[in-house]
């Protein structure tokens, strides 16, 4: 096989345990909620009482009726794989020690709601629109975690 | 009656390697150029726009030019900015705010950065700077600016059976281009193997599905028809713009097939009294093989889903002899992308629609198409102009 490096399925590539303090999320008011909850292993996400829909990521206003009436929910957890890519160049530490990697957009199970996240652990010959994906949770510190998205079953 | 407004002068930079230029010289040696071209003065130009560093740079560009403009424009939307600038300085001379307008981008990007603007990994080298609220949750994952178009053409792959070898078409047909345009970057013909056998950068773009990273500058004058009289060129009419956004990060856009170009098309076309067959020629920004291939079918060049078959029909359809020649510049992908490129595609369709572009061309060229596509798809704007006021 001509790309030994890539990780098989199953096992995360390097380096996700470490998050440079650069992109570490900086939680408001707004959406510690979030953070907070990904550190706890829950996925955290806003719904709508007036219009049902859901969103992520955290607004004061309900983004696809407009209304003031959000509250936080527990999210399954469960999705679909909208699209996704496999980075395969990034030169910024510390990506450029995990390429190639699966970076995928989910439409999670709550209608409204689409999230960007890593797939650690899905090799990059597996990665498929549409296949069934769920949370996981990739705690970094004592206020925050990071959601990432994994093969379903 | 609202007044008529024409293109009356263009200029560009050297280029596109210029490492004893900084961004502002380039803007500042465009502007000259664009004048001469336009056989005015500085002292005619009493509006003037740009973009692309923040604030209040357009207030430094006219201190440094020594203009002190009665109408000032900085929408900041991305690449396609400038069709933005465009469309709103039209609206303005027609109702009379303002005579003529400077629009004058530069960048050094090339010489000052390097290569690495697709490839930065989001916010990389941010030094402590706020992230804009969605990119909080992308920067994270490792996406890159060429990974959210690569998302984008991959949904579109799923959706509709597109090819890799059609986006790479569009490549090989905007390379051709280059090989007859002595200012582009890259000039030798590729194969689209030669395409695909380039470097995988996100899935499913290659290194040859991305936009070269160039140093230039780029200027571009519009007046009344009255004052175009007195100048030295043809004028060139703008016969119709709109614009629109859909998201800002890649996330949030809904359906990954569809931009605004889908809206600001019909609508700028309705408004020239135009429709897609009527178009000669077609300057549309290429940062990425995906971005030409999405806005052909967003405009109504091609059915939605059949952008890759309209693109390599008839032995090319994007060549000069095709349907719709496109970027015979050289484009983004060969000849010229600093950091931005939406001026550059105004410069070039009126060139086309003057017969000044040589041996690229498009016979009897009357209506030409300039978009811009900005941010992750995020923005799109349309230009339509005519050798003829609508």
């Amino acid at each position: 096989m001509a790309r030994s490096a890539e990780p098989s399925a199953g096992e995360p590539g390097p380096g996700w345990s470490e998050t440079p303090k650069w992109l570490a999320p900086r939680p408001t008011p707004e959406d510690s909620e979030y953070w907070e909850g990904a550190r706890r292993g829950e996925l955290r996400i806003q719904h709508c009482t007036t219009c049902g829909m859901y969103q992520h990521y955290a607004r004061m206003l309900c983004s696809h009726c407009g209304a003031q009436t959000l509250e936080w929910v527990t999210a399954s957890g469960a999705g679909t794989v909208y699209s996704f890519t496999v980075v395969r160049q990034n030169g910024v530490p510390p990506f450029n020690e995990r390429v190639p990697f699966v970076v995928a957009c989910v439409d999670l199970d709550e209608p409204g709601a689409r999230m960007i996240a890593a797939m650690p652990d899905c090799a990059p010959a597996d990665a498929r629109i549409d296949m069934r994906v769920r949370a996981t949770f990739r705690p970094a510190t004592d206020e925050y975690g990071f959601v990432d998205f994994a093969p379903a079953g | 009656m609202q007044r008529r407004v024409c293109v009356v002068g263009v200029g560009l930079s050297d280029g596109p390697k210029t490492p004893e230029m900084s961004a502002t010289m380039l803007e500042a040696q465009s502007f000259r150029r664009a004048l001469d071209d336009a056989g005015c003065e500085k002292r005619d130009i009493d509006g003037l726009a740009s973009a692309g560093y923040g604030g209040m740079h357009e207030v430094m560009l006219a201190e440094y030019l020594g203009l002190t403009p009665r109408w000032m424009e900085s929408t900041s939307v991305g690449g396609s900015s400038f069709e933005f600038h465009t469309m709103h300085a039209y609206r303005a001379i027609q109702n009379g705010d303002v005579d003529t307008v400077a629009i004058v981008y530069g960048n050094n990007q090339l010489s000052a950065s390097g290569r690495t603007l697709g490839t930065g990994g989001g916010g990389g080298g941010r030094g402590g700077m706020a992230m804009p609220l969605p990119m909080a949750y992308e920067f994270p994952t490792g996406l890159t600016l060429v990974g959210a178009y690569a998302m984008a053409a991959q949904r579109h792959m799923h959706e509709y059976g597109t090819s890799p070898e059609q986006l790479a078409s569009i490549a090989v047909q905007t390379r051709e281009h280059a090989t007859r345009n002595p200012r582009a970057m890259y000039r030798d013909p590729i194969t689209v193997d030669d395409v695909l056998g380039s470097k995988l950068v996100a899935d499913p773009l290659h290194k040859l599905d991305c936009c070269v990273i160039s140093d230039g500058g780029c200027c571009v004058i519009l007046t009344t028809e009255e004052r175009a009289r007195d100048m030295a060129r043809k004028p060139v009419y703008v016969r119709g713009a709109a614009g629109g956004s859909t998201h800002h990060s890649i996330t949030a856009m809904t359906d990954m097939t569809r931009t605004a170009a889908a809206t600001s098309g019909p609508k700028a076309f309705a408004e020239a009294g135009i429709t897609p067959a009527d178009v000669d020629m077609f300057a549309m920004y290429d940062s990425f093989t995906y971005t030409v291939l999405v806005v052909l079918e967003d405009l109504g060049f091609a059915p939605k889903g059949d952008g890759g078959a309209f693109v390599t029909d008839n032995g090319g359809n994007l060549r000069l002899g095709g349907a719709l020649p496109t970027n015979t510049d050289g484009g983004g992908l060969s000849c010229t992308h600093p950091g931005m490129r939406g001026l550059f595609l105004l410069c070039e369709a009126t060139r086309q629609l003057r017969g000044e572009a040589g041996d690229s061309q498009v016979a009897g060229a009357e209506i030409a198409v300039a978009h811009g596509s900005g941010g992750w798809l995020s923005t799109q704007g349309t230009v339509v102009l005519g050798t003829e006021a609508a």
